[in-house]
C-alpha cells in the first residue's frame, strides 16, 4: 500500500508538469490567433471579440485538462467514432472549414473592394456570354468572358472577389455557431445540472422556467430583436446563445437524475465536497460526451438561423455573409448564377458535416450500439 | 383517475399558454418602446426634409401612436387594440394591417397545407418501406437522402430549384404570379417548386422518424405473436406496427407546422415571391413599417402556441400509456 503511493506521486508530479506545458501552449496559441484576428484581419475590437476571449479561456480553464486526462477514454471513442466514415468526413470538412475561417483572409482580396472592370467574370473554367452595346459600330455585340485565375471562383456584379467573399462567410457563420452554441450550452448545461442534483423545489422551479421558454416561439422574437435593435453580429449571437438552451436542460438534467443516487457522488458527498465541487468535477465531467453530441448536432441550426436572417436582410452590414451573398445572387440569377451557388453549397456542406458528426459521436458514445 | 390528471394537466398548458401570450405581447411593447429608433423618429425625418415644421409633426405622429400620454396607458391601449383587432395602420401600404393581413393569409396557408400533405404522405411511406426493408439498397439511399434533406438550407433549395428549371430550363415562371385564381391548375402548378423546397426537409425529418419508429416497433413481442398466430405480413406491418408507431409521428408533425414550418415557409414566400405574411412582413423590415412587424410577429408566435397547445393535449388524450405530471 504504501509502496503504491510512493509510486503514485511522482507519476502525478510528471503529469502536472506535461499538463501545464500544454497549458501554457495553448493559452499562447490562443493568444497568439486572438492578436491575429484582432490586429491582422479585422482591425477592429469588437464585442465579439470579448466573447472569443471569454469562451477561450473558459475553453483552456476547464477543457483542455479535462480532455487531457480523459485522453485513454477519447482515444477509445475516436477508435470508434473513426470506423464510422460519415463521420470522418464530417469533421475533416469542419476543420478545413476552420482553416478557411481563420488563415484564409491573409491570401484572399478583400472581400469588400468594388471594382467595375472585373464584374460579372464566371469561375475558373466557365464562360459567360455577354450582350454589349458597341460604341463604334452602333450595336449590339456578344462578348464571351472567361474565368481568370486571379478570381478563382468569380467576381459578383460589383466585381467583388467571391473566394474572399466566401472565406468572410465562413468566419461569420462559425463565429455565430459555436459563440452562441457554446452560451446555449454552457447555460443548458448549468440549469440541467443543477436542478436535477438540487431537486425538489429548484428543480420544479428551473423545469416549469425551461417548459415555458420552450414554448416560446424564438425564431419570431429574433427576427424582431434585430428588426427594433439594427442588425449587428454580437446581438444575433446573445439572442441566440441566450434563448436557445432549452433542449439541453432537459436533456442534460434527465441525464444527471440518474448519476445523482450513483455511489461516487454519495463518497463525495460523505467527504465533504462542497455541491459547487460536485457539480463541477463529478456530475459535469459525466455528462461531457452528451454534451458535446449535443453542441455537434445544435450548431447546424443555429449557423441556419443566421443565414436565414441575413437573407432576408437583417444580418449585419459590416460582414460579408453566406446568407446576404446568396440573397444578392438571387437577384441575378439569370447571368451570375455563381454567387447564388457557392455559398449555398458551403453552407450545406457545413450543416451536413456538423450533422454527420454528431450522428457518428453519438453512437460512438453510445455504449449499446456496436459500430 | 384518468379524467383528473388529464384534465389537471390540460388547464396547466393552458395557463401556460395564456402566460406566454401575454409574455409575447408584453416583451414587443417593451422592445418597441426602448428600441433606439422609434417609428415617430422615422417618418419625422421624412416629413421635416419636405419643409413641415418639426414641433407640429412630432406631435401628430406621436398622437396618432398613442406615444403622448403615459407609458402604462400605452401599455394598456395596446393590449387593448390588440384583441379588439384594431392592429393599427400599415404606413407603406396605405391600408389597416387587418386588411393586409387579411387579403394575404391564405397564400401562405395554401403553401403551408399543400407542403405539409406532401412531405407526410410520402415520407411515411418511404420510412415504412425503408424499415421494412431494412439494410437493402433502398432504405440505405433513402438514408442517404433523407441526411441531404435534413441539412440542406430550404431557402437555398428553392433558389437552385428557379435556377435550374425556371432560368436554364423555362420549365416555371420566376416568380408566383398572383393574377391566377387560387383554385386552379395553374396555381398548383405555379405552386410545385414552392412545396418542394418547403417540403423537402420536412419530408426528409419524417422519413426518419417514421423509419426509426417502425424499427422500434418491429422488434417487440407482439409482432412475433402476430406473426406466429400466421397472419399475413400485409396486416402485421399495417395493423400492428404502424399504429403504434403513427402516434409519435402525428406529434412530431404537429410540432413541425408550430416552429420549423413558419420560419420556413416565410422564406419560401420571400424565395418565390409569394405574397404571404412571410412577404409582406419581409417588405415591412425594408419600409421600417413597424405595425406590420408587429401583427405578423404575433399573431405567428400566436398560432404556434396554438397548434402547440392542440397537439399536446391530443396527444395526451390519444396515448393512455403518456402521463405528464
Amino acid at each position: 500500500m504504501t509502496n503504491r503511493l510512493k509510486n503514485i506521486k511522482p507519476i502525478a508530479q510528471k503529469v502536472g508538469s506535461t499538463k501545464n506545458r500544454i497549458f501554457i501552449t495553448v493559452i499562447a496559441l490562443i493568444g497568439i490567433t486572438v492578436l491575429l484576428d484582432i490586429f491582422v484581419v479585422e482591425k477592429i475590437f469588437n464585442p465579439l471579440t470579448y466573447l472569443y476571449i471569454a469562451l477561450g479561456t473558459l475553453l483552456v480553464r476547464y477543457g483542455i485538462p479535462l480532455l487531457y486526462t480523459s485522453r485513454r477514454l477519447i482515444q477509445y471513442y475516436w477508435q470508434r467514432a473513426s470506423k464510422n466514415r460519415l463521420a470522418v468526413s464530417g469533421l475533416a470538412f469542419i476543420l478545413f472549414l476552420i482553416l478557411l475561417a481563420f488563415i484564409g483572409p491573409l491570401f484572399t482580396a478583400d472581400p469588400t473592394a468594388v471594382n467595375f472592370e472585373e464584374k460579372n467574370l464566371p469561375p475558373l473554367g466557365f464562360t459567360l456570354e455577354e450582350s454589349v452595346y458597341d460604341l463604334k459600330t452602333g450595336q449590339f455585340i456578344t462578348n464571351t468572358i472567361t474565368g481568370v485565375g486571379e478570381h478563382p471562383l468569380g467576381t459578383d456584379d460589383k466585381g467583388r472577389d467571391l473566394l474572399a467573399m466566401i472565406v468572410s462567410g465562413a468566419r461569420v457563420s462559425l463565429q455565430v455557431g459555436l459563440f452562441a452554441t457554446g452560451i446555449a450550452i454552457a447555460l443548458g448545461t448549468l440549469i440541467g445540472v443543477t436542478a436535477a442534483y438540487l431537486g425538489g423545489k429548484m428543480d420544479n422551479i428551473l423545469m416549469r422556467f425551461t417548459d415555458i421558454m420552450m414554448t416560446f416561439p424564438f425564431f419570431l422574437l429574433l427576427v424582431f430583436i434585430v428588426f427594433i435593435f439594427g442588425p449587428n453580429l454580437a446581438l444575433i449571437v446573445i439572442v441566440i446563445g441566450l434563448t436557445g438552451w432549452t433542449g439541453t436542460a432537459r436533456l442534460i438534467r434527465s441525464e444527471t437524475l440518474s448519476l445523482r443516487t450513483r455511489e461516487f457522488i454519495m463518497a463525495s458527498k460523505a467527504l465533504g465536497a462542497s455541491d459547487r465541487r460536485i457539480i463541477l468535477s463529478h456530475l459535469i465531467p459525466n455528462v461531457i460526451s452528451l454534451i458535446i453530441v449535443i453542441a455537434t448536432l445544435s450548431i447546424p441550426g443555429v449557423i441556419l438561423a443566421e443565414a436565414a436572417l441575413s437573407f432576408i436582410g437583417l444580418g449585419d452590414p459590416n460582414v460579408a455573409s453566406w446568407g446576404m451573398i446568396l440573397k444578392a445572387g438571387q437577384q441575378n440569377l439569370d447571368t451570375t448564377w455563381w454567387v447564388a451557388v457557392a455559398p449555398g453549397v458551403m453552407l450545406f456542406l457545413t450543416v451536413l458535416g456538423f450533422n454527420f458528426l454528431g450522428d457518428g459521436l453519438r453512437d460512438a458514445f453510445d455504449p449499446r450500439s456496436n459500430v | 383517475m384518468k379524467k383528473t390528471w388529464l384534465r389537471d394537466y390540460i388547464i396547466k398548458r393552458l395557463l401556460y399558454a395564456i402566460f406566454i401570450a401575454w409574455a409575447v405581447l408584453t416583451i414587443t411593447f417593451v422592445l418597441l418602446r426602448v428600441g433606439p429608433t422609434s417609428p415617430a423618429d422615422k417618418y419625422l425625418a421624412n416629413l421635416t426634409a419636405r419643409g413641415q415644421d418639426a414641433a407640429q409633426v412630432v406631435a401628430a405622429i406621436e398622437a396618432r401612436y398613442g406615444v403622448d400620454i403615459p407609458i402604462y396607458e400605452q401599455y394598456i391601449n395596446y393590449i387593448v387594440n390588440l384583441g379588439r383587432g384594431d392592429w393599427g395602420w400599415s404606413l407603406s401600404t396605405s391600408m389597416p394591417v387587418m386588411e393586409l393581413i387579411k387579403t394575404h393569409w391564405i397564400y401562405s396557408f395554401q403553401l403551408i397545407f399543400l407542403s405539409s400533405i406532401f412531405a407526410a404522405i410520402l415520407g411515411i411511406l418511404i420510412g415504412i418501406y425503408s424499415a421494412v426493408r431494412q439494410y437493402s439498397k433502398t432504405d440505405y439511399a433513402a438514408t442517404f437522402f433523407s441526411f441531404i434533406g435534413i441539412s440542406i438550407p430550404n431557402f437555398w433549395l428553392g433558389v437552385m430549384l428557379i435556377l435550374l428549371f425556371s432560368v436554364k430550363l423555362g420549365l416555371f415562371k420566376v416568380y408566383y404570379d398572383t393574377g391566377i385564381p387560387l383554385l386552379s391548375l395553374a396555381n398548383l402548378q405555379q405552386l410545385i417548386l414552392p412545396v418542394i423546397t418547403l417540403g423537402t426537409g420536412m419530408l426528409a425529418g419524417y422519413t426518419r422518424y417514421t423509419r426509426s419508429a417502425m424499427l422500434d416497433n418491429l422488434r417487440k413481442e407482439f409482432v412475433r405473436t402476430a406473426r406466429a398466430k400466421g397472419l399475413p405480413e400485409r396486416t402485421v406491418i399495417g395493423k400492428h406496427v404502424f399504429r403504434n408507431a403513427i402516434l409519435p409521428l402525428i406529434t412530431i408533425i404537429m410540432f413541425d407546422l408550430g416552429s420549423i414550418v413558419f420560419g420556413g415557409a416565410y422564406l419560401t414566400e420571400i424565395v418565390f415571391g409569394i405574397p404571404g405574411l412571410g412577404q409582406i412582413s419581409f417588405n415591412a423590415i425594408f419600409a421600417d413599417d413597424y405595425a406590420v412587424v408587429v401583427a405578423v410577429t404575433v399573431i405567428s408566435a400566436f398560432l404556434i402556441l396554438m397548434i402547440n397547445l392542440i397537439t399536446d393535449i391530443t396527444y395526451t388524450y390519444l396515448d393512455p400509456r403518456i402521463r405528464y405530471d
